[in-house]
């Protein structure tokens, strides 16, 4: 029985007076009980799904072609009343940031109170229903709870909260939009099991969206892959996964670092069209950069065929006329291993410790960032620190790059320790860091040319002429075209702007580069493209790197030795092989657990326990 | 609620703490006077000899700081001196304004807030309509209207081109003011002269409409541009999301969020409607603090225009303060868990 | 605009900056430069000498209405000083002390501002706890007493304005500066060797201009209120020199002899306030900082 079908659907928009499509001859059919996965990168309009759905979406965007239906009606031609009336009761969402998903000042009883009177509950039975609903949901002290406001609980907590709200009606389709992006790394992996308990129980449908292929193989039933507005690939998970008949998914898988193994990247050129440019394009969107593209695909959209049509209707379907010849597609050598001096450590860091103190004149609390670090860093070497948000890692790395002062503890960069007086300089001169938010990272006001070359001005006096020269060699390194020079940061991708963020960092020739986590938040194509940037900066220009993030396959591909913090410490240090392959402390064996298996027919730890 | 009690402690501590600075502040700045106190006590003939004694007995050959110290305790003893000009106590000159200029304030306050939040609806009901334009450039020049232009516009209107209502002082000519509380609307009413209370009222509505008016344009504005940013939040789109009314959107969550930056505003605006009450009074010869404050400055009575500033002050903190505690009850996230 | 830096999005592509284009912007602008010009073209267009009496033409009406001669064209007041000419002197005062007070409180509270968001910490608390004391006293009350304090006189009015409202632009400017300093790009300037004079002026400045000149116009406006309202209560400029607050505090003695010599000086502290607020609101829309930030 199908309970969401959504046959040739189409949303469109209007920009600069074109119709333009954001979401093309969408179909598919998710029958009761099952999970369905929409797999795309940003911009490829899986939200969009989720929004038409609710029929709340965005002002200037209006379904313009097919339908969707559900349980049979037609969502689009439904009377707004009705279709009011399925939301929060037969529909119900999990949204992405659960933090600001409630209503900041309204305790949560209150907000759960109105939601179970819009359903129905009977006042006398509500506070019994809220206390089952976070029973159910693995929440301790559910009274206590209640009284609580939404930003006295952690993320993991709120969305746990927010799924005892969508469950509450016992709702036939629950529509997951990225529920653990926002999430620490060993959350995520209780929460998307929780979704999964939950939806066994109330054998409810469930629309899974996530820019994550591996996560959507292990708990979704069928995936849909969306690529630039269009269904790209649709079967079940597994063969998808296992076998996949678009060249775009499986360079998707490539693109990601594996995790118990060191194989290349597989890094796309250029990145997805943007929104203006679909409708410019005849033909398959992929064309342009797929390994196999041939003028026929740019002719006309290709259509949905069977894969592996000579085993029969397997029901995976892939648009696209050159399907087997993807399975051709390989990633490339894996990248040889780099040379580590053994000379004596260009950064020494020793029981280095940061305090924070807080509060005014009457109460003064202290919190403990970074508690007794002890590491070394020799040249050209790149070493990983991975942690959850709170660990720690982003104020070592302000504490070694002199954004905040330690409290106590030791460094030395290349010999030269803090205490020397001319210490100041000499950091700067060998120490940048590239920061993680490119948004915030780039002032809007200053042209790419000048933001590349910043350290030369603050160097003395040097000229728009030879400015303008030194920003075009730099991005040529980095892989920017030269007219970006005169560009702003708000004319350029999220990718182009770190690329613009790292030039920066290199542009005074430091010998040590410090990384906070500068690829999340970027789509795995645009990701892959950055982390062979750094692979190939590395081998021309020779210079070390702390990669600090809390994504562990990126680690794993890029650093020799990897450090584990949480709440300040560093719990366990060693190449990353071995502690990936072998991990001593529990913490480390709880955040690899957290991650997917590469392999979708392994079982995943993190699901289980 | 027991958590806010230290903070809201802290407030009022740092508020006094304020007002001694004020007042010291106040001190330092009257006694750069180019005038002598002294010598405008005396007769014009006074002799050298009789100003310099006159100086003595008033205490200005002192150092800046003993006199201070001296004037700020008998002010703690509730000594506010004696008014040059006046020749009578400033405590009960201040004493018999103050309640008339709380009162004129409070109304037009009231005003003010209920006019800026119906505004301030409206502005946001029409935002990206056809009318917004026009309502958008009304509370422009609501905002280019300061309040004693106002009083003088209604004064022309009101008082003389219609002469519907009267527009000097409290009560009409032949009513004798009850002196309970100082607030006239309360004392007629407790006297049981329902007649003199619709009187206090007439003469009332011009100047605290003056004043509410002039300060509602700022109200409506903030009060529009929040629920803009309200809307914006993701907490709204999933209470859509939830199936939760238009209407139960606006009231229950949009509100309670976006009054909370309008209340402070409101604080704020508190004090400058509480000094604009000075203008309105001179313009309506309403008698209230101003009144005695502007006579005071053209005459440059020392005592009073002290007491009086300090006065204005001391009202100004209190609001701020409560408005500031307020401020911490309704907003959830000052409280630190 | 210098080749590096923009204090606007770069891709618009007209000769004219957006700010420059917008009606808003243009209509105020086109006010306060009619009235700036009639206040330094007075002696040219004022028919009389302003404080000529004339104790024979008193309380004529203007020159429409019957009772009027068109050797006053909005009459006399009630010493037969011409309305006009005495509107136009007025608009002279209000002008300078507009400018000069508006920029003078800009330049204090702006200082101030930066140098408190910027370093926090300390400085921070006690610019902010400056900031709270002063702003306890009602402005209208502050600026009497600073008069009564000061004297009477135009330097003192302008000095008295800046000394009460410098405060307002420091509250508001430091709310951004903060914002901004917490960007990461102001932490990068600072690592590539910027000092800190060189990172407020080229990173944090550009950010909070937009803001800084939309207050200074709003500013504007307010200043001429205040000093309408000091000279109404006498205590501002010397009598002899008109101001429109004087002019209201005559007319409203004489109010039933003669209305239009109150609504004149009204309405022209309306249009001159009413030119600077739209031309701030304008300002506000075009260069509003979060829109050129934001578009991603």
């Amino acid at each position: 029985m199908s309970l969401l079908v959504a046959d040739k659907l189409t949303v469109s928009t209007t920009l600069d007076g074109a119709h333009v499509p954001v979401l093309r001859d969408l179909s598919f059919s998710l029958q009761g009980g099952k999970v369905l996965g929409l797999v795309g990168e940003s911009g490829a309009g899986k939200s969009m799904v989720g929004r038409a759905v609710a029929q709340l979406l965005p002002a200037g965007f209006a379904v313009s072609g097919g339908s969707l239906a559900f349980a049979g009606a037609d969502l689009v031609a439904m009377a707004a009343e009705a279709r009011r009336n399925l939301l929060g009761r037969a529909i119900a969402f999990i949204p992405q940031e659960p933090l600001s998903a409630l209503n900041p000042v309204l305790t949560i009883a209150a907000q759960f109170n109105e939601h179970l009177a819009r359903i129905g509950v009977a006042a006398r039975e509500r506070r019994e229903r809220m206390l089952a609903a976070f029973d159910a949901v693995h929440l301790p002290r559910g009274a206590e709870l209640l009284t609580r406001y939404p930003h006295q609980l952690s993320g993991g907590m709120c969305q746990r909260v927010l799924i005892a709200f969508a469950f509450a009606s016992h709702p036939k389709l629950v529509i997951a939009d990225e529920p653990t992006t926002a999430l620490d790394v060993t959350i995520q992996a209780r929460i998307v099991r929780l979704i999964a308990e939950m939806q066994e129980r109330e054998d409810t449908a469930v629309l899974f969206i996530t820019h994550d292929l591996r996560l959507a193989a292990q708990v979704c039933d069928d995936i849909l892959v969306l690529y630039a507005g269009r269904a790209v690939e649709y079967g079940p998970a597994r063969k998808v996964f296992a076998a996949p008949g678009h060249p775009y998914t499986r360079c998707l898988q490539l693109a990601n670092p594996a995790m118990h193994a060191r194989r290349g990247l597989y890094a796309l050129p250029e990145r997805m069209p943007g929104l203006r440019a679909y409708a410019g394009i005849p033909g398959c969107a992929f064309a342009p950069r797929c390994p196999h593209g041939v003028d026929a695909c740019r002719a006309a959209p290709p259509p949905l065929v069977e894969v592996g049509a000579a085993q029969g209707a397997t029901g995976h379907v892939a648009a696209c006329i050159r399907a087997p010849l993807t399975s051709q597609i390989a990633a490339p050598a894996e990248p040889p291993p780099e040379a580590v001096a053994a000379a004596a450590p260009i950064l020494a860091v020793a029981n280095l410790t940061k305090r924070f103190t807080s509060g005014g004149l009457l109460r003064r609390s202290a919190f403990t960032a970074v508690n007794d670090v002890s590491f070394t860093l020799r040249a050209n070497e790149f070493v990983g620190i991975v942690g959850e948000s709170g660990s720690g890692k982003s104020t070592l790395a302000r504490l070694i790059v002199g954004l905040e002062a330690p409290s106590a503890g030791r460094i030395a960069i290349a010999g030269v320790e803090a205490s020397d007086p001319a210490f100041a300089a000499h950091r700067r001169r060998h120490v940048q860091m590239v920061f993680q938010d490119p948004q915030s990272a780039l002032n809007p006001r200053r042209r790419v040319a000048s933001i590349v070359t910043q350290p030369l001005e603050a160097a003395g006096h040097i000229g728009w002429e030879e400015r303008l020269a030194r920003a075009g060699l730099l991005l040529g390194e980095i892989g920017l075209p030269a007219d970006a020079a005169l560009r702003f940061p708000a004319q350029l991708s999220g990718g182009q702007r770190q690329r613009v963020n790292i030039a920066r960092a290199l542009c005074a020739l430091p010998r040590i580069l410090i990384a906070d986590e500068i690829v999340s938040g970027l789509d795995v194509s645009v990701q892959a493209q950055l982390l062979n940037l750094l692979a190939a900066l590395r081998r021309e220009r020779h210079f070390a790197m702390l990669f600090i993030s809390h994504d562990l396959s990126v680690v794993r591909y890029l650093c020799d030795r990897v450090l584990v913090m949480t709440r300040g410490e560093v719990v366990e240090a060693g190449p990353t092989e071995q502690v990936f392959a072998a991990p001593a402390h529990e913490y480390t064996r709880a955040l690899l657990a957290a991650v997917p298996p590469d392999d979708p027919a392994e079982v995943w730890e993190g699901l289980r326990a | 609620m027991t958590s806010i009690l230290p903070l809201i402690a802290r407030r009022i501590l740092v508020s006094l703490v304020i007002l001694v600075i004020v007042s010291a502040l106040l001190f330092c700045i009257l006694r750069l006077l180019p005038v002598d106190p002294a010598a405008m006590s005396l007769p014009p003939n006074a002799t050298l000899a009789e100003i310099e004694a006159k100086r003595r007995e008033m205490g200005l050959d002192l150092p800046l700081f003993r006199q201070y110290l001296i004037w700020a305790g008998e002010v703690l003893r509730g000594d506010f001196g004696a008014s040059i000009h006046f020749r009578r106590g400033v405590a009960g000159l201040v004493g018999s304004t103050l309640p008339a200029t709380v009162e004129l304030a409070a109304l037009a306050m009231l005003i003010a807030g209920a006019l800026g939040i119906a505004g301030g609806l409206t502005l946001f009901h029409v935002r990206g309509t056809r009318k917004e334009p026009i309502a958008d450039a009304g509370s422009i020049v609501l905002l280019s209207l300061p309040e004693f232009l106002w009083g003088l516009f209604f004064i022309l209107l009101f008082g003389v081109a219609l002469g519907l209502l009267p527009f000097t002082g409290r009560l009409s000519a032949g009513f004798e003011r009850p002196i309970i509380t100082g607030f006239l609307l309360i004392d007629t009413l407790l006297i049981g002269r329902p007649d003199m209370f619709v009187d206090a009222m007439k003469h009332m509505i011009l100047p605290a409409f003056a004043l509410g008016i002039a300060f509602s344009p700022t109200i409506m504005r903030v009060l529009r541009s929040s629920l803009i940013d309200v809307y914006q939040e993701d907490y709204i789109h999933q209470a859509r999301l939830r199936g939760l009314s238009e209407r139960r959107i606006l009231l229950h969550h949009a509100l309670k969020n976006a009054i909370l930056p309008t209340l402070s505003l409101m604080g704020v605006q508190f004090g400058f409607l509480f000094g604009g009450t000075l203008l309105i009074e001179v313009i309506y010869s309403y008698p209230g603090m101003g009144n005695l404050m502007v006579d005071a400055v053209r005459n440059a009575d020392l005592p009073i225009i002290q007491a009086v500033g300090l006065t204005y002050c001391v009202v100004v903190l209190v609001i701020n303060t409560a408005v500031d505690a307020l401020y911490l009850v309704l907003n959830p996230k000052l409280r630190v868990a | 605009m210098s080749a590096w830096t923009s204090t606007s999005r770069g891709a618009s592509k007209s000769a004219w900056p957006a700010w420059l284009r917008s009606p808003r912007v243009l209509a105020g602008l086109a006010v306060v430069s009619a009235i700036a010009l009639i206040a330094l073209a007075a002696p040219l267009l004022a028919p009389h000498d302003p404080n000529e009496q004339n104790l024979v033409a008193t309380f004529l009406p203007p020159a429409w209405a019957n009772g009027g001669e068109a050797a006053f064209p909005l009459g006399t007041d009630s010493l037969g000083r011409c309305t006009l000419s005495r509107l136009i002197y007025g608009a002279r005062i209000a002008m300078t002390v507009a400018i000069v007070a508006s920029l003078g409180a800009m330049l204090i509270g702006a200082v101030l501002a930066h140098i408190a968001g910027y370093f926090g910490g300390a400085t921070d608390w006690l610019i902010g706890r400056t900031v709270d004391v002063w702003m306890s006293f009602p402005p209208v009350i502050l600026s009497l007493i600073l008069m009564v304090g000061l004297g009477t006189g135009l330097r003192n009015v302008i000095l008295a304005i800046v000394l009460v409202d410098w405060t307002r632009f420091c509250r508001v400017l430091r709310a951004e500066v903060l914002v901004v300093t917490r960007r990461d790009y102001v932490a990068a300037a600072r690592l590539v060797g910027f000092s800190h004079w060189r990172t407020i002026t080229r990173e944090i400045l550009p950010a909070t201009l937009p803001l800084l000149i939309t207050l200074v116009s709003l500013e504007m406006g307010i200043a001429v209120i205040v000093e309408a309202i000091l000279s109404f209560v006498g205590m501002s400029v010397e009598p002899t020199i008109p101001t429109w607050g004087q002019m209201i505090a005559d007319a409203r003695q004489f109010i039933y002899d003669s209305p239009w010599n109150l609504t004149f000086p009204i309405l022209a502290i309306f249009v001159t306030v009413l030119g600077f607020n739209v031309l701030g609101d304008g300002l506000r829309r075009t260069l509003d900082v979060r829109l050129t930030e934001s578009r991603a």
